[in-house]
């Protein structure tokens, strides 16, 4: 078989849904910041629902990628070697932290990946829910724009961050 | 007579309260992440794992995200109806995220 079980998670939840949010809101972050409150003559502002759609796939992939990571990837990649194992390629914790210059990817990286990344699933909702609710008033309201523009450009920042990530510690310790 | 749609209504006959309970509450929820973090790095608080072989991560994660939905849902039955003043509803949700990503960024942790 070409890919494990496991690397098929991985792909689901590194590429599929964490690059399918990060697609979203960066979709979603460009219309906000772009978009002038025009409105078209039925008073609703263009393009409210696309965005508010956009927001909300992105709240959606985003909780279905931590869900993904911390119940289904993160127990294999923690699990600890059977005493005397040598090959450590499965089981990517005890791997990292048998180098001291990989160390770090599990100390810092995998530490960061671990929480952050549910401070980013609940103010990506907090936007979702807004944009929804709001519909063009996140358009028309400034105060409502900012808002939401700011939620949703911490929410990038750090998916995009927490994702470059999980790069570097599949890129060496890969879950095969 | 023409009837209009809720999204039709003019956004600013509503009150703001519903966003700004949402907005608010996410920033308390990522700010209670943070301090489980905290608490548990510095051995006060370690929360039961809910799945054991995923680690402590699942009590810290569950814990805080009841903490969101429950400010969440106490801020929205109080706001939903009313204006509440965006600058400080926006600044404490700013602090309070920049807090909790200070709490679980691991250097923080060595000063404990």
């Amino acid at each position: 078989m070409l890919f494990s079980e496991r690397s098929l998670w991985t792909m689901v939840h590194g590429i599929g849904l964490g690059g399918a949010a990060l697609l979203g809101l960066g979709a979603a972050v460009f219309y906000l910041y772009a978009a002038r409150p025009a409105s078209d003559t039925t008073g609703n502002a263009i393009g409210s629902r696309a965005f508010a759609t956009a927001t909300v796939f992105s709240a959606v992939m985003l909780w279905l990628t931590v869900i993904i990571g911390t119940y289904v990837i993160f127990p294999p990649y923690r699990a600890s070697p059977p005493a005397g194992t040598s090959d450590l390629s499965q089981f990517p914790r005890a791997l990292v932290l048998a180098n001291p210059s990989t160390a770090w990817l599990h100390a810092f990286a995998m530490e960061i990946k671990e929480h952050v990344p549910w401070i980013a699933s609940m103010l990506a909702t907090a936007a979702a829910f807004t944009a929804v609710r709001y519909s063009d008033g996140v358009f028309r309201d400034r105060s409502l724009r900012k808002m939401v523009l700011t939620l949703l450009a911490i929410v990038f920042v750090l998916v995009a961050g927490i994702s470059l990530l999980g790069v570097f510690v599949n890129k060496v310790a890969p879950l095969d | 007579m023409a009837t209009v749609s809720r999204s039709q209504l003019p956004a600013l006959a509503r009150t703001n309260g519903a966003a700004m309970a949402a907005a608010l509450g996410a920033g308390i929820g990522s700010c209670a992440m943070g301090v489980f973090v905290l608490l548990n790095e510095a051995g006060l608080f370690a929360p039961p794992a809910l799945y054991g072989p995923a680690g402590g991560v699942t009590g810290r994660t569950t814990l805080a995200t009841i903490v969101w939905l429950l400010a969440w849902g106490v801020l929205h039955a109080r706001w939903k109806s009313r204006d509440v003043a965006p600058g400080p509803v926006f600044t404490w949700t700013v602090v309070l995220v920049v807090l909790a990503i200070v709490a679980t960024f691991p250097p923080v942790w060595g000063l404990l």
